[in-house]
């Protein structure tokens, strides 16, 4: 289990911060990206799975009651699920190379599609905030049944975000001071050099 | 649109912080365990009620939040579909458990919270993370604002074609993130200068009171929401 040590209270408010800036730049720029789990993401490569087990749920809780919109709670099991992907990420040292990173990536944003469908799908009849809910709309109304489009609509932003994300989490890892990998291990054994 | 506590004196206000807690984590629940259209419907027809005997003003943003729901609602499910009712009751849903959710935060004080939450025993740290995030989160907002400006001074584009835009991400998210890093010992070191690496637990000066009809309340919440769900897939 974890244990909340000074450091971690640190930076969990600070990956929080990142995702919520960056989510928020990618919603006001209309690029067809989240960009709300860079920090989340970030945290499992700096730290393993439990801290960004915790950045997953505080950023999701922290997003809730900034926006005042409760039903982005029920789309927690998706921050939860890229936390403990990328640790295995990390783990296995899977930000080594721009190719793993885009596999990665590509296996994430399939997990990602194949968890928030159903929950678009059968607690909100396919209408989620975001731009997700106009390709949904896009794609109803030109005769795809309902729970294609909004599959579609999840798969074709989930395969594109989480392949972003986790190439701009390997262009930050990448980038670190050789004394801030010194003092997060994990995130050399994350680019493979351990 | 700003959400948050409002300070008031109505009867949800005086109450002990997790009764307005529980009724908006039942209402979530009950908004699905409900049959749509008439559950929902009630559902958000008692907590109009509770937010008109509360006077708190989350009628407004919850209108807000609720209208962009309500247009796709309508669009696909009423228009495309051809099932207004079907949009009429997922509508009231999304309404009732926001409008359950801003109650709450309206009605909770953060401080008063943190005192109840320890008083349960649970850890320090746990409602600190969330305070602190609440604090770090407009921080980081306006750092990426100031990284981007000086970004556009060195000829950085944020405008035009998608590729364009998309470029402008890695400027911005690396020295976002790097500069998070740089902070977080010198904010780790402030911290246990100020115990935060403790393990015993704190204990509250002022506990917000409890009673008896409250944690009634409560357990009857409990009860009901159990009971609904059972009802509706068992």
């Amino acid at each position: 289990m974890i244990k909340i040590t000074p450091r971690l209270l640190a930076l969990i408010p600070l990956a929080v911060g990142i995702n919520l800036a960056l989510g928020q730049f990618a919603a006001a720029t209309s690029l067809p990206v989240f960009l709300d789990t860079v920090g989340t993401i970030l945290v499992a490569a700096l730290l393993g799975l439990w801290p960004a087990l915790l950045t997953g749920l505080v950023s999701q809780l922290a997003f809730t009651v900034i926006s005042g919109n409760a039903t982005w709670l029920a789309f927690l099991p998706i921050q939860l699920a890229v936390a403990a992907c990328a640790a295995l990420a990390a783990g296995r040292g899977w930000f080594r190379s721009v190719p793993t990173v885009i596999g990665t990536g590509l296996a994430m944003g399939l997990i990602a599609a194949s968890l928030s469908w159903p929950i678009s799908y059968l607690l909100f009849g396919g209408v989620t905030a975001g731009g997700v809910t106009v390709v949904t709309t896009l794609l109803n109304g030109a005769g795809v049944p309902l729970k294609w489009a909004v599959l579609a609509a999840s798969l074709s932003n989930d395969l594109l975000d989480k392949t972003a994300t986790f190439f701009i989490v390997r262009v930050v890892l990448v980038s670190l001071p050789a004394r801030a990998i010194g003092r997060f291990p994990a995130a050399g054994r994350a680019l493979g050099r351990a | 649109m700003s959400v948050g506590f409002v300070p008031g004196s109505g009867p949800l206000h005086r109450a002990h912080p997790f009764t307005p807690l529980a009724i908006a984590a039942s209402t979530a629940v009950l908004a699905f365990a409900l049959p749509v259209p008439f559950g929902p419907m009630i559902l958000a027809g008692v907590l109009l009620l509770l937010v008109l005997v509360e006077r708190a003003p989350v009628l407004k943003p919850a209108l807000l939040t609720a209208l962009p729901f309500w247009f796709f609602l309508y669009v696909i499910h009423g228009v495309f579909g051809k099932h207004p009712v079907i949009a009429l009751g997922l509508s009231a849903r999304v309404f009732a458990i926001v409008l359950g959710f801003l109650l709450a935060l309206a009605t909770v004080h953060p401080g008063r919270l943190v005192d109840a939450l320890a008083e349960r025993g649970v850890p320090f740290s746990f409602s600190f993370l969330l305070t602190a995030t609440l604090q770090a989160v407009p921080r980081l907002r306006a750092r990426a604002t100031e990284i981007l400006a000086a970004q556009r001074c060195r000829g950085l584009r944020v405008r035009g074609s998608i590729w364009r835009r998309a470029a402008a991400v890695i400027p911005l998210a690396v020295p976002l993130v790097l500069s998070a890093v740089a902070e977080v010992d010198e904010r780790a070191i402030a911290l246990e200068a100020r115990g935060m690496g403790g393990v015993t637990n704190r204990t509250p000066l002022h506990p917000p009171p409890d009673s008896a009809v409250q944690r009634l309340i409560r357990w009857g919440l409990a009860a009901g929401t159990v009971t609904a769900i059972a009802v509706r897939f068992v």
